[in-house]
């Protein structure tokens, strides 16, 4: 072998097993964390679950420079990347017949049904203390999984002013909670 | 640009709004502390469609009363 491609092909795989040494230190630091929080949001699908948390550190490692953020910004960017993965897999899930997934299966996979419960409860609450136009654009995009601009089309309204509304609503709805000890 | 962060935190971004966000979160330590405070918030609203009140005919919310 030509010494000088032999020395490039060298220089290819060990840049190979940096990366998957990288990714391995990753999943080693948050994979475990981060498919239990996955898991809540498919419904206990855990081979979903595992496919999501996957995707995300493979992102991570895309994104490396936010690596160097602080602990708390880098998990809370994961956790946010994470839960855009899984709304994306249910909305392309949601456009396929129904028995591929009944809408059953996630109600039913819910664990701690009573604890569960209360909180649902706690935070039915402090969304029913909004004000209208908040608790209407959490309502119309979050919890009926619509984005921004869908959510503006249904309520008339310019998708700027649902954005602002959702932040102050998020907001609100955030310190109720505080509130109330719910919040972390 | 700031108050996209609760669209973003919660996923409710169309693809390249949400991307255009994420470059802006590399800059801005003001949205970068609203999404530390703000992360737990999709999984409080998620207890919310888990409920078991929580189907399409009966709605936890006041939107259909």
């Amino acid at each position: 072998m030509c010494p000088v491609l032999g020395h490039l092909d060298g220089r290819f795989e060990s840049a190979d097993a940096e990366a998957e040494h990288r990714i391995a230190v990753l999943y080693q630091e948050f994979g475990g964390p981060l498919l239990r929080h996955v898991r809540k949001s498919t419904g206990n699908d855990l081979q979903w679950a595992e496919d999501v948390v996957q995707e995300t550190i493979v992102r991570a490692w895309r994104n490396s420079a936010r690596l160097q953020w602080e602990p708390s910004l880098i998990w809370a960017w994961l956790l946010t990347v994470a839960r855009r993965i899984v709304i994306d897999g249910r909305r392309r899930k949601s456009v396929r017949p129904q028995e591929v997934e009944p809408p059953e299966v996630d109600m039913m996979a819910v664990p701690d049904g009573s604890e569960r419960a209360l909180s649902a409860m706690i935070v039915a609450d402090a969304l029913r203390s909004l004000s209208e136009e908040h608790r209407e654009v959490i309502e119309q995009t979050y919890l009926r999984d619509r984005t921004i601009n869908e959510a503006a089309e249904i309520l008339g309204i310019p998708p700027g002013t649902v954005k602002s509304r959702l932040y102050y609503g998020i907001r609100a709805l955030r310190e109720l909670l505080r509130d109330k000890g719910v919040a972390g | 640009m700031h108050d996209g962060v609760a669209a973003y935190v919660l996923g409710v971004l169309d693809e390249d709004e949400h991307e255009a966000f994420e470059r802006h979160l590399d800059t801005c330590e003001r949205c970068q502390a609203e999404l530390i405070e703000l992360v737990e918030l999709p999984e409080q609203l998620d207890e919310l469609k888990n409920a078991p009140s929580a189907s399409d005919d009966d709605p936890p919310m006041s939107m259909s009363r």
